[in-house]
């Protein structure tokens, strides 16, 4: 211990102005990150008559969110270099340095001058965003770990590779152009693949190896100096992580993982929504095909009904099966699916699908038959809040603190839109549902006006207590429908205090697949414009 | 005698080349061991390999007991390690590096230290990286001095420094010797002939020979036959003859291993009509050359007939 606190003081002492750097930066952050928060409230608080003063301090917020992560590539580089591990010239080789001190020593620092330093500033901006943050503990203790696993451990261990700040940041670069490569190769190589919606799981998966490599990396170094083998650690295993991902995508079954997440049910009847084709007013729209990065990008306009009271259906991945008289079948691999979540209300949506152009040029001008199967996710209300919409922020039990938006030449008391900002994660999937007032709310009524309701989706059904990030505290935008008829030219409509605002949350209650099957199907020519609504 | 330092079949490779090639070494204890040899000898690779900076690829090394491979933390609390390459803590003045190493060794001597400084009469309040070489390398004298040692390894310690400052170091390295092993590699021969007990030389890897400076000296002698009538070398020349020279009536060698009565009296046999033969001393640094000279001329046993090292071996 004695031998940690010495190493500990000296690198105090060597890195003071790095200290200083990191730790201003980080005050600043607190500071100026909140005017992120563009709640009508804080923007008429702090406007006044100058719009400069809000922009320059969102912009600093802005800035300062990456001048956080960066001093720490600062000081945690120069830390671990002044008893740097690669070369055979250093002074301490020969020393009585006890590896296990040093590492401690640096461990130290770093827990000293980056943890408890943004621990606070976490804490500072939950109660800034009005959240408690002596209740967010557990959560604020996975986003440190979640900073450790993405920034820390790679910039330590990085430096345990590297023998001075130069190479340091050169190999800082080359790695981001190489993870950038890879991505792309590894993009290419499997465009698209189904996506289970919030399962933890591979997300786990993923931080425990770069977790491991990270360790077993700065362990190696420190015990061994065995540079060669840290370094095929700390740069092949992300390489082959992200290689390594689609080439295992491609090679498992996805139908075998959407089975395993999504069972089939038996009876079809008891299916949560009923799938239909969206009956089009001729002429209005038809069947699009569009190109895209040399695939056909097939819509198909879908309806949902049946779905129960107090439930949603959300579709998670698609596939499609494309028959024809003469026996040609084409049966798409699992894609993410982009149509809109169905509710009890009965919605519709486009449904699409990726396929090359040799199956396209295979089906057009044929009668096809479309088997189409939706891995959805059925989620049940757990929570519904009813709040009057107040002019200042206000709190939604187990969903955060919301504020009106209002423009900046528009009274406070005349909202256009509502923000809201929850802790650590973005909240639970919620319905939110809003009246729109047709008129200015300071417009005497001589009769009620009954509104216009508008409703929007926000959140995420991924449970884990925290989610990656230097704030924390998160930001959640969302449009609500029916805030601007006859947008661009018509006048916004307007929250006005007061007017109910529902917040209807909702939990995974089963994940299932259901299926629709269109006889007669025709694919269209392949048009350059995108679909208008 | 008990050993110091020890090393069976030590080697070192990078690559294909090898640095180091089985070097079985003695030092024994309470010795000033110079290590010798051209650049790229290998001198540092085996120093390194000495205080676990390298690892070896064969063979094996004990140093004050430990394994070289696990010398490590508290084991060079009894080494002290000076290198001309050494990089020191430049971001800390000449005292605070006092201060900071002081803490890391039980058996620091403040009185010692404090004569280091004087006797060295360093700057304790500059930074290190503003200090000159000489100083530098003062500095890191007296932080590998001060806790007394029982090893003290020093790399090339006196390469590019003035004569004064080589001979304060010196002075100092003397005064710890009674209390001390001292193994140092070097060019500077004639300073090191001045005060090593032992010397090993080290060429292309090999240790070529290890032993005291005084049998070292004994052995080689400049050999000198004046002859009545124009010279030539013998058919036969024995293989201790290094750097045989013929010219006018005069032949000359270096004779490696050098009996007094028996080597006169076989010279004397070679040469019946010589009108004088002389057996002169050398120095170390004429030892050092003709050896060096005969093994790059392919006589690779030129300067190991016999070595006391394998005697203890």
């Amino acid at each position: 211990m004695k031998q940690i606190l010495h190493i500990f003081v000296k690198d105090v002492r060597q890195f003071w102005g790095e200290i200083f750097l990191s730790v201003a930066i980080t005050a600043a952050f607190v500071w100026y990150f909140p005017y992120q928060w563009t709640g009508a409230d804080r923007m008429h608080a702090v406007m006044g008559n100058h719009l400069l003063v809000p922009y320059t301090a969102q912009f600093l917020g802005s800035i300062l969110i990456y001048l956080v992560p960066g001093s720490w590539w600062l000081f945690v580089t120069r830390v671990v270099h002044s008893e740097r591990l690669v070369g055979d010239r250093q002074f301490w080789l020969t020393r009585p340095y006890e590896w296990k001190n040093l590492l401690s020593a640096k461990l130290l620092f770093v827990l000293v001058f980056l943890y408890l330093p943004i621990f606070a500033a976490q804490c500072m901006l939950l109660a800034e965003a009005g959240f408690q943050p002596f209740s967010y503990i557990p959560g604020l203790l996975y986003s440190l770990f979640l900073l450790t696993v993405v920034i820390v451990l790679p910039i330590f261990a990085l430096a345990t590779v590297t023998s001075n700040f130069a190479r340091m940041t050169l190999t800082l670069l080359a790695a981001v152009v190489g993870v950038l490569c890879l991505g792309s190769f590894s993009s290419r190589l499997l465009p698209r693949h189904p996506v289970v919606a919030g399962l933890p799981e591979s997300a786990v998966f993923s931080y425990s190896i770069l977790l491991c490599a990270g360790i077993a990396a700065v362990l190696i170094q420190y015990s061994r100096r065995k540079v060669w083998i840290a370094r095929i650690l700390v740069f092949g295993t992300p390489a082959l992580f992200i290689m390594a991902a689609p080439v295992l995508a491609r090679l498992s079954n996805d139908q075998a993982l959407i089975d395993r997440h999504y069972p089939t049910l038996a009876n079809q009847d008891a299916a949560p929504v009923k799938l239909s084709v969206f009956p089009f007013s001729p002429g209005e729209r038809e069947f699009v095909t569009n190109m895209m990065q040399g695939e056909i990008f097939v819509h198909i306009p879908l309806k949902g009904t049946g779905v129960a009271d107090g439930y949603a259906v959300i579709p998670d991945n698609v596939r499609f099966a494309f028959e024809t008289p003469d026996g040609y079948q084409w049966v798409s691999p699992w894609q993410p699916s982009s149509t809109p979540t169905f509710l009890p209300i009965g919605s519709a949506g486009d449904s699409a699908i990726f396929m090359p152009r040799a199956v396209y040029d295979r089906l057009i001008g044929k009668p096809i038959t479309v088997h189409l199967t939706l891995a959805v996710t059925q989620a049940k209300v757990s929570n519904v809040t009813r709040i009057p919409l107040s002019i200042h922020d206000f709190s939604v039990p187990d969903f955060g603190v919301c504020s009106p938006v209002s423009g900046f030449r528009t009274p406070i008391d005349e909202a256009t839109g509502i923000v809201c900002r929850s802790a650590l994660r973005q909240p639970p999937l919620t319905y939110i549902g809003v009246v729109w007032s047709n008129t200015s709310c300071s417009t005497p009524h001589t009769e009620p006006d009954p509104g216009v309701q508008g409703a929007g989706w926000a959140g995420s059904l991924d449970r884990a207590p925290a989610q990656f990030g230097i704030s924390s505290v998160r930001q959640t935008n969302f449009q609500l429908s029916n805030g601007y008829p006859n947008y661009p030219s018509g006048n916004p409509r307007y929250l006005c205090p007061g007017s109910p605002v529902t917040f209807t949350q909702y939990d995974v209650f089963r994940r299932t697949q259901v299926a629709l099957t269109i006889q007669g199907f025709q694919l269209a020519a392949v048009r350059n414009s995108w679909p208008s609504d | 005698m008990k050993s110091t330092i020890r090393t069976e079949h030590l080697s070192r490779t990078f690559g294909r080349t090898l640095a180091v090639a089985g070097v079985n070494l003695v030092v024994p204890e309470g010795a000033i061991y110079a290590l010798v040899g051209a650049n790229g000898a290998g001198k540092t690779t085996l120093i390194k390999l000495l205080m676990n900076i390298f690892r070896p690829t064969a063979g094996s090394a004990q140093i004050l007991g430990v394994d070289s491979q696990r010398l490590a933390g508290r084991a060079f609390e009894r080494i002290g390690y000076v290198s001309e390459n050494q990089e020191l803590p430049d971001g800390m003045t000449a005292g605070g590096m006092m201060d900071y190493f002081r803490a890391f060794y039980p058996t620091w001597d403040r009185a010692l230290e404090k004569e280091l400084v004087r006797q060295f009469d360093l700057p304790l309040g500059r930074k290190l990286k503003h200090l000159s070489r000489g100083m530098k390398m003062k500095a890191s004298f007296a932080s590998s001095l001060a806790y007394r040692p029982a090893l003290i390894v020093l790399d090339e310690p006196f390469s590019g420094l003035d004569p004064l400052v080589r001979d304060e170091l010196i002075e100092c390295l003397l005064d710890r010797a009674p209390e001390t092993t001292i193994l140092l590699s070097s060019h500077d021969l004639a300073e090191i002939e001045s005060f090593a007990s032992h010397v090993g030389f080290l060429e292309q890897g090999n240790l070529l020979f290890s032993e005291e400076m005084s049998v070292l000296s004994e052995r080689f002698r400049e050999v000198t036959v004046t002859l009545p009538n124009p010279a030539t070398l013998p058919a036969n020349m024995p293989a201790t003859w290094l750097q045989p020279q013929a010219a006018d009536c005069v032949v000359r060698f270096v004779l490696n291993s050098y009996k007094q009565h028996t080597s006169e009296r076989e010279i004397a046999e070679l040469f019946p009509a010589a009108r004088d033969i002389t057996f002169d001393p050398m120095s170390l640094r004429s030892i050092f050359l003709a050896i060096a000279r005969s093994n790059r001329s392919g006589a690779t046993s030129a300067g190991n007939p016999v070595t006391s090292q394998e005697k203890e071996a």
